[in-house]
């Protein structure tokens, strides 16, 4: 449980951070109880594999050459999957780029998410996944459009939050203080979570910014905010649980910074070994959020490790499915990318069209 | 059926990788997801897993090659896998009546949409594109960064008249200045009347002779590592005109020809003596300075390839007799072409007497390693003013660089001035 109490102990100007589970899946608060049902725990391991085994293939995709990029979850696996459980369908979710698990839960497919990361806009519709938006690659920008839409569901009298995703890098940009500073004043239900997944890209969190940690940069702004362990399913989950509720009665934002480590690479475009060393990777393995919450069901008894390895086998199974959907998917017009911004195409992009038609017939094989 | 895996383009625009290491042998069966190879490219290194499953039939490069992408990685034999797949792979590519293969679609990133498909590229030229909608001295607002503005101001160019590369047809400086070279070109090839509507800048390519890219790798190679400085100055040489013309006269009949230049060498030989760090060479990583103890004066020597530059050995040892021959020999071999490894090596300090085509002064190239290089510009006569009076002096000028890291310029200036007296004053050369 995470109450107003809670929130008092673990001060974020004292760099307090919130945690329930130790590396081997110990709880180590006194008197804690987990608010969902032992079911819901193993439904939540399993989505966390599920989103990993995702990862895993995702990126060998990319590798192949059927897919244009990919950005790597793995590590940050457990916000993704507390997300999920606490969001709403009632609720909005602003997307940075990095939350995979929480996009699943909301309704988006599989298939779509392949789509978008192979270049084509359609799997950005989000077809059985209403109230989110479109992935976000620009940094921070989102919150603001966050802020906004909370404000617009508070001057409907809609009951519901809003939870803006941005990661550490972002607290750098000024649209995330701007949309911390609004939703402060206007009293707008957005839960803000940064992913401190400790790099912007090859910038090293002791680089981007002096503060002591990130949640410390709500306080200016009157927002309640908590630093909690990122890499710690049940922490992640009380926290946004509260977060929620209290943008649901009060009507008031928060901001979490769920501390992480990305353990993959920025994008498929990006080697981490270039900037960081393996000790430090190692060091950060031992923190993994599936491995703690295994460590929790097993040690409650409620998950027999041998049952996995069958499990994987079949979620790659309808995971190599959704891809070939994405495959076999129709290819976008070319006449698509160029028609909706302008009535009269300017020069410059009669050109562009032109050369790419041109190109396209001496292209064989090249995008239908 | 064959599959052709091709190198994808695994980064964002990118063009070619390294193999590092192979993970799959010549008929081996490989599953789809299986790594195939472990590839470096200008942003990764990472294993490239095989889109498909079946036979490794072929495979294509050595480690440590470089691959561009689009090229073929490895073929598969996918005939093995059954059924319903088999036919699945069939269906998703194009029917080919020649060939048997099967090409794999390529991927750029997001931004890049560029296939490395068989025989497809992108035009360079400006061939298929809709022709711009030109009225000369349209009104209409180019975009263009403020360098490439005023570039064209200067070069008397109407930036309108311009045909812009850049982001959103933005006119950049090289925009600028390839269009200026192209008009400067047709100016000069194409008649007014004859103007084509398109015009097209005919070139040719010529491959660098060895002796041109070691002449360029030096060079640069210089101009990387020396700090070049520069020194100029001029003597009055009669004494030394004087000289010579006697000299010339007495040994024309032995069929000696005695030019300046012996005299210099010999000139220069007693004043490093005495500045040896002209004479040296800077070993920086080791944190040294290597004085060398022997005289090899290089003379640059212009040939129809281009320009080389053989050794005098023990210089200082020579009289200024044996210096001529010694000259005559050289520029003969470097003519023809026979001068070997041995006629080019060693040298300590070198000179070069570019006034001997023409020009007063000049900024030399360090023939690195070595310290200095000795420009000798065009004798000539101009009047000097000599104890008050308006004669005709012979003036010699010349042009010293000097590599600033090893020596500064008082004693260059020093170097300089008994070098100078020397040739001001040639006798005092037989004190030494």
């Amino acid at each position: 449980m995470f109450d107003h109490k809670t929130l008092n102990k673990y001060k974020a100007i004292e760099n307090k951070m919130y945690q329930v589970l130790d590396n081997e899946g110990k709880v180590i608060l006194k008197d804690w109880k987990p608010d969902l049902s032992n079911a819901e725990i193993v439904q939540a391991y399993k989505d966390l594999l599920f989103e990993r085994t995702v990862d895993l293939m995702a990126v060998s995709y990319q590798r192949q050459g059927r897919m244009f990029t990919y950005p790597p979850n793995l590590g940050q696996e457990a916000i993704h999957i507390a997300a999920g459980k606490v969001i709403r369908m009632e609720d909005w979710l602003v997307p940075a780029f990095r939350e995979l698990g929480a996009w699943l839960a909301k309704g988006v497919s599989l298939w779509e998410i392949f789509l978008y990361f192979k270049g084509n806009e359609e799997g950005s519709k989000f077809i059985n996944a209403p109230r989110m938006l479109p992935i976000a690659v620009p940094i921070a920008s989102q919150l603001l459009h966050a802020t906004g839409i909370a404000y617009a569901m508070k001057y409907n009298k809609e009951n519901s939050a809003v939870f803006g995703f941005v990661g550490d890098g972002g607290t750098s940009e000024g649209d995330f203080h701007e949309a911390l500073n609004f939703a402060a004043v206007w009293n707008a239900p957005v839960v803000f979570v940064i992913q401190n997944n400790q790099f912007a890209i090859s910038v090293p969190l002791k680089m981007q910014t002096k503060s002591i940690n990130l949640a410390v940069k709500g306080l200016a702004y009157d927002v309640p905010s908590v630093l909690v362990d990122g890499n710690d399913f049940f922490a992640m989950h009380d926290v946004l649980s509260y977060a929620r509720k209290q943008a649901l009665e009060s009507g008031t934002p928060f901001l979490i910074e769920a501390r992480t480590y990305r353990q993959g690479a920025h994008t498929t475009s990006d080697d981490p070994t270039r900037y960081r060393s393996k000790e430090e990777e190692e060091e950060w393995a031992l923190k993994d959020p599936v491995q703690r919450l295994k460590g929790y069901l097993v040690r409650q008894g409620l998950w027999n490790p041998g049952q996995e390895d069958e499990l994987i086998a079949g979620f790659k199974k309808a995971i190599d499915a959704e891809f070939e959907k994405a495959e076999n998917f129709r290819e976008y017009e070319l006449d698509s990318v160029f028609d909706y911004m302008y009535h009269d195409l300017p020069d410059e992009l009669k050109k562009q069209k032109n050369e790419y038609q041109n190109y396209l017939k001496l292209a064989k094989g090249g995008v239908k | 059926m064959r599959f052709m895996f091709k190198f994808p383009d695994i980064g964002e625009g990118l063009e070619e990788g390294k193999i590092i290491e192979w993970y799959v042998d010549k008929g081996q069966n490989i599953s789809s997801g299986e790594p195939v190879v472990k590839m470096e490219t200008d942003k990764v290194v990472t294993d490239i897993p095989s889109p498909k499953s079946g036979i490794v039939a072929a495979r294509f490069g050595a480690v440590g090659e470089t691959v561009h992408v689009g090229n073929v990685l490895i073929e598969i034999d996918i005939a093995s896998i059954s059924g319903n797949e088999a036919q699945a792979e069939a269906r998703k590519e194009p029917k080919k009546t020649a060939s048997e293969t099967v090409a794999e679609k390529g991927f750029g990133v997001v931004g890049t949409i560029e296939v490395a498909g068989d025989g497809a590229y992108l035009p360079v030229s400006e061939e298929g594109t809709l022709p711009q909608e030109e009225k000369p001295g349209s009104l209409r607002k180019v975009l263009s960064t403020p360098v490439a503005r005023a570039m064209a101001k200067e070069l008397g160019l109407e930036i309108n008249s311009i045909p812009g590369t850049g982001p959103a047809g933005r006119v950049t400086k090289k925009d600028v200045s390839s269009f200026h070279a192209k008009r400067a070109y047709l100016d000069e090839t194409v008649s007014p009347t004859s103007a084509p509507e398109s015009p097209q800048i005919s070139i040719e390519k010529v491959p660098l002779s060895q002796i041109r890219k070691t002449i360029a790798k030096n060079m640069l190679r210089a101009k990387q590592n020396a700090a070049h400085m520069t020194v100029m100055d001029e003597v009055e040489v009669s004494e030394l005109v004087k000289l010579r013309t006697m000299l010339k006269g007495k040994y024309q009949d032995k069929g000696i020809s005695i030019s300046y230049l012996p005299f210099v060498i010999k000139a220069l030989t007693l004043a490093l003596k005495e500045y040896p760090v002209l004479n040296a060479e800077l070993d920086l990583e080791g944190g040294n300075i290597i004085y060398k103890h022997y005289y090899n004066l290089g003379i640059a020597v212009d040939t129809p390839e281009g320009l080389v530059v053989p050794v005098i050995r023990n210089a200082d040892r020579k009289s200024i007799i044996e210096l001529a021959q010694e000259l005559a020999s050289i520029s003969e071999k470097a003519k023809q072409r026979k001068l070997n490894l041995e006629d080019l090596r060693d040298g300590t300090f070198s000179i070069t007497s570019y006034g001997s085509i023409g020009g007063y002064y000049a900024v030399p190239v360090i023939n690195y390693p070595q310290v200095a290089i000795f420009g000798i510009g065009k004798l000539t006569e101009k009047p000097v003013v000599k104890d008050g009076q308006i004669v005709v002096g012979h003036m010699l000028p010349i042009s010293m660089s000097v590599d600033h890291r090893i020596v500064d310029g008082g004693e260059v200036a020093r170097f300089l001035n008994t070098v100078l007296g020397y040739l001001q004053n040639p006798v005092s050369m037989l004190v030494q």
